[in-house]
């Protein structure tokens, strides 16, 4: 159009002025309805793609972060807290932009003990765009330096654990990484339950993505903040049992110990003591890493002679044996060509001598007899006998299985009774507790069930739920909290037995005034010798020393099952050792718990 | 005018946050809404100033004085930007204005104002003088001025916006003053060129081509398209009736230059294609308006100040919203009377009252009474009342005829 007039023009130039007017015009409509047009397009036809693009766009995902849950011990009645979160500050700076004689004073006044870098170095390195200078520092410090409204001066929040009560129990508690995830103990495994659940916040948000209020579909998914969790550790009991063990690592050859203290008639685990211990809130200066594991629940080991009593009870539980049963000893033991031999070899303990004597002894002949009557044929070991002990070992005490306690554990093994080789002197060396593999919390939750009238329950070590002030149960949840188990496994007449028998093997003890009168005291001790260059080391030049007993006042069922460990490398460490760890434990008990005396 | 100052009411604070947080600048969340209010009344001012108050036969007497003052000023602010004086203020590299403390000033929006006076006194002369299309007597000052123009707004202040409004003053005007056809095209063939030289010389030109091309065929997102691209963004997401007013999220920093060349965009998130498309009617019934008054002006020199104003308004109107719709490559150029920007608003503002006034000369010529209640409604400022009078004047100008 605009040239055909064009045209028109040149041959009349005397019109041009209204002709050549007239292309303009038609130069704007033409652009304009082009630009209509286009428009149109855009906006009308293309709109939906454009609308799911702005959504890609602007829309963010942002996290609401779960209030993680606090951790109480109990004060005898009282839950206490040992596990708090406080919000601190990092005071970070661009070097280039804020200037040094704004920010040294002002630190050097208010934030003076929490500078964290040296300021004339973070200034006289170059090319230098962000540095911490202070840490750990508190709100009411920080409002202070915000009021100063320094250039280019950013507070960053940093959540934080805090432990007040330092080491105590740090191997079961854990702590909680800088990425703000749990590592190790409950913060690890109970991480679902503490840890809670993050919200979700999905909006238009501004091209620095800062959430806007514009747009329809915004969404907020409110976080779940964790649960404030009670243990039913108490603390004063856990200062002092990792205070005596603590004081008999450094009396004796032991380099490591644990204690464990459990209510046997609930499953409730009072003391959890692995030393040595570490700071929950310096884990990152910790240089072994093995302090972090909780040698209780997670490492399996051979707890020796305290596997007796599951065997002792196991044939008494069959009615194929009692405390007076008698056997001839001699000694030794062959079995599958191999000889196995008594730790004690006084003569006077030769010949005919009944079941008590050798628990009280601890005579591996006495509990391989006890095998070999689990099976029917008292002078040889027998399928049968194997098939019993496993499924007295493996099924009723549940060792070498997971207790479903709430703690990251290791299951251990139980050697299967009819395959592999040399079954027999597997299975007698499982009767005095080798050549297998257990927790220290499977071996006390299964003694627990020998002294407390027979009932296997699994332990725990929670006591429930801080609910505004008020301590309810927790629910129990599939994997966290996993539904705890109660099981007769053996008779009443069982337990009364093992419980005389471990009394007398205290004979001793109280003999020698340790053990108080008014108090029944029993227990059983374990000297585990170590494989080495894959096979036992006869040599006995490194053991482990285990002690497992209970205590309660006279004419009452035990109330407490106490266990302790000591090992040492290239240590001799044996279960009278072990034994005077738990003297001492039980009578703090006593005294700490002020359990009365019984007639 | 009113327009423009409701946007950038509502997209004011988003840009000054945008700002603040991006650069840690302290601009309050009123300062772009107070800076165009001020541009908003001194436009006014400009434009009762250039339609009642200047009567254009003072102005046409210092056409070639403010010709020269516009390219001294311009001179010397590439001078001082050469010199790095904290007088020019620069932008992204580009040095376009002159600062004096709260103040800044374009000088490129004098010189095109500076253009359409001096080409019409110009022109009308030669055209007076029989000398239309001599290569001595017209090609040659005119060369002269104009590309010394172009020179120092394109190449010294890299402004090809205002280069390119300045070449749409120039061929408007040549057009209506009657340069032979011939002659036209070839200075047409001559500047279409030299601008492809221009841009092929040119590695951030080519940049802003390259992107054009590759929004157009739906390429690969890259940075240079980002500006096009989120402009698109922006009127797509508006639809037929827009988010309405505040709820842009483009503004939000995401489409850069949201207050002034991309505003229309922002517009058209917010008002959607109803809005656009009465924008787009108002600013087509402007450009015919002044057509029309360019028609009924039997004065040469005034038809020529506005054919000049009307090229003006056009080249800024066009090549703004193609930009913002792809249809040409990104050009930094404000849409008038809306965009943010005090120096470009005042100055079409008095141009376009300079218009208004030639119109109302013609009128007069006429029916000295019907002019004067013309006149009258003026008063209320409003594009619509302002239509309305030369449709007037229109109507007597045909009886005339």
């Amino acid at each position: 159009m605009p040239r055909s007039n064009y045209q028109h023009q040149i041959v009349n130039p005397a019109s041009s002025p209204r002709h050549r007017i007239k292309i303009l015009q038609n130069v704007v409509l033409v652009a304009l309805a082009i630009i209509a047009v286009r428009l149109f397009f855009i906006q009308i036809i293309e709109h939906d793609y454009w609308v799911a693009k702005a959504d890609e766009e602007h829309t963010i995902l942002e996290t609401i972060s779960a209030k993680r849950g606090e951790v109480y011990m109990m004060d005898h009645d009282e839950p206490v807290a040992v596990v708090l979160n406080q919000t601190t500050y990092q005071v970070v700076i661009d070097p280039t932009v804020t200037k040094k004689d704004d920010i040294k004073p002002a630190l050097e006044k208010y934030a003076k003990d929490y500078i964290a870098a040296d300021i004339d170095k973070v200034y006289n390195t170059e090319g230098l765009r962000y540095s911490i200078v202070a840490k750990n520092v508190p709100r009411d410090v920080i409002e202070q330096l915000a009021d100063l409204e320094l250039p280019a001066v950013w507070f960053k929040k940093i959540n934080q654990r805090v432990y007040p009560e330092g080491e105590l129990a740090s191997s079961m508690l854990g702590f909680v990484n800088a990425e703000g995830k749990g590592q190790y103990g409950i913060e690890a495994s109970l991480s679902d339950v503490i840890g809670g659940k993050d919200g979700l916040i999905k909006s238009t948000a501004d091209v620095n993505k800062v959430a806007l209020s514009i747009g329809n579909d915004n969404i907020k998914i409110p976080a779940e903040d964790g649960k404030n969790l009670v243990l039913s550790i108490d603390r004063g009991l856990e200062q002092g049992v990792e205070k005596i063990t603590k004081k008999h690592i450094d009396e004796t050859a032991a380099t490591h110990a644990s204690a464990l203290v459990m209510d046997p008639n609930t499953g409730e685990v009072l003391a959890m003591a692995n030393l040595p211990n570490y700071n929950p809130a310096e884990y990152g200066s910790v240089t072994d890493a093995a302090v972090f594991v909780n040698q209780i629940t997670e490492v399996p080991y051979e707890p020796a002679s305290v596997c007796k009593s599951f065997a002792f009870s196991s044939a008494i539980n069959e009615g194929v044996m009692t405390a007076d049963t008698t056997y001839f000893n001699q000694g030794y033991e062959m079995v599958d060509g191999w000889k196995i031999r008594n730790a004690e070899q006084r003569s006077s303990l030769y010949g005919t001598i009944d079941m008590r004597k050798a628990l009280y002894w601890s005579l591996n002949t006495g509990s391989i007899y006890a095998l070999k009557l689990l099976g029917g044929n008292p002078s040889q070991i027998t399928q049968q006998g194997r098939e019993k002990l496993y499924d007295y070992y493996h099924n009723k005490f549940r060792l070498g299985q997971a207790t479903g306690i709430e703690l990251y554990e290791a299951e251990g093994f139980i050697p299967d009774p009819n395959e592999g080789w040399g079954r027999d002197s597997v299975y007698a060396n499982m009767t005095f507790g080798q050549n297998l593999g257990i927790t220290m919390i499977q071996t006390a939750t299964a003694y627990s069930a020998v002294i407390n009238g027979g009932t296997y329950r699994t332990p725990t070590i929670i006591k429930g739920e801080l609910k505004d002030g008020e301590v309810i149960p927790l629910e129990t949840t599939s994997e966290a909290i996993p539904k705890r188990i109660e099981d007769k496994i053996l008779k009443d007449e069982t337990s009364t037995m093992m419980r005389e028998m471990f009394v007398n093997n205290r004979d001793y003890k109280v003999k020698g005034g340790i053990d108080r009168p008014g108090y029944t005291i029993g227990g059983k001790s374990g000297t585990a010798q170590v494989i080495k260059d894959g096979s036992y080391d006869d040599t006995m030049s490194e053991t482990v020393g285990t002690y497992i007993g209970f205590v309660g006042p006279n004419g009452e069922l035990p109330k407490y099952v106490i266990m302790v460990k000591m090992l040492g490398e290239g240590q001799y460490l044996d279960g009278t050792i072990a034994s005077s760890l738990f003297d001492d434990i039980s009578n703090y008990l006593i005294d700490y718990l002020k359990i009365k005396p019984g007639n | 005018m009113a327009l423009g100052l409701i946007i950038i009411y509502a997209i004011g604070p988003m840009r000054a946050n945008v700002l603040n947080s991006t650069y840690g600048s302290n601009y309050d969340s009123n300062y772009f809404f107070l800076g165009q209010l001020r541009a908003v009344i001194l436009a006014l001012i400009a434009f009762f100033a250039a339609f009642k108050w200047v009567p254009y036969k003072y102005i046409k007497k210092y056409a070639k004085p403010i010709m020269i003052v516009a390219l001294l000023l311009s001179a010397l602010l590439w001078g001082l930007s050469l010199m790095h004086s904290p007088l020019a203020k620069c932008e992204l590299g580009e040095c376009r204005w002159f600062q004096f403390g709260p103040i800044s000033f374009q000088p490129a929006e004098l010189l095109k104002l500076a253009m359409v006076i001096y080409l019409a006194d110009f022109l009308a002369r030669k055209r007076e003088e029989g000398n239309i299309g001599k290569w001595q007597e017209f090609w040659l000052p005119l060369l002269i001025v104009c590309g010394a123009s172009l020179f120092l707004v394109v190449i010294a202040q890299g402004d090809l916006g205002t280069g390119v409004a300045l070449i749409s003053i120039i061929f408007g005007s040549l057009l209506i003053a009657g340069v032979p056809a011939k002659q036209y095209l070839i200075m047409v063939a001559l500047v279409l060129a030299v601008a492809v030289g221009a841009i092929a010389t040119s590695s951030h030109r080519m940049e802003r081509i390259d992107a054009w091309m590759t929004t157009l065929s739906g390429g690969e997102s890259s940075d240079s398209t980002y500006h096009i691209e989120n402009a698109m963004l922006a009127i797509g997401t508006g639809g037929l009736a827009g988010v309405g007013i505040g709820n842009s999220v483009q503004a939000t920093g995401y489409l850069p230059e949201s207050i002034n060349d991309s505003v229309f965009a922002i517009m058209g998130e917010t008002f959607g294609f109803i809005g656009l498309f009465l924008i787009l009617v108002v600013f087509g019934a402007i450009l015919i308006r002044m057509l029309k008054v360019a028609e009924g002006t039997k004065d040469t020199e005034n038809r020529l100040v506005v054919i000049g104003v009307f090229s003006w308004t056009l080249a800024q109107v066009v090549v703004n919203i193609m930009a913002m719709t792809s249809l040409v490559p990104v050009t930094g150029i404000t849409l008038p009377l809306l965009s943010y920007g005090g120096t470009s608003m005042v100055f079409i503002a008095f141009a376009l009252g300079l218009v208004l006034q030639l119109s109302c000369y013609t009128s007069r010529e006429v029916t000295t009474n019907e002019d004067i209640s013309s006149r009258g409604r003026l008063g209320g400022t409003h594009y619509t009342s302002r239509r309305r009078s030369p449709r007037n004047s229109r109507e007597k100008t045909s009886r005339r005829g």
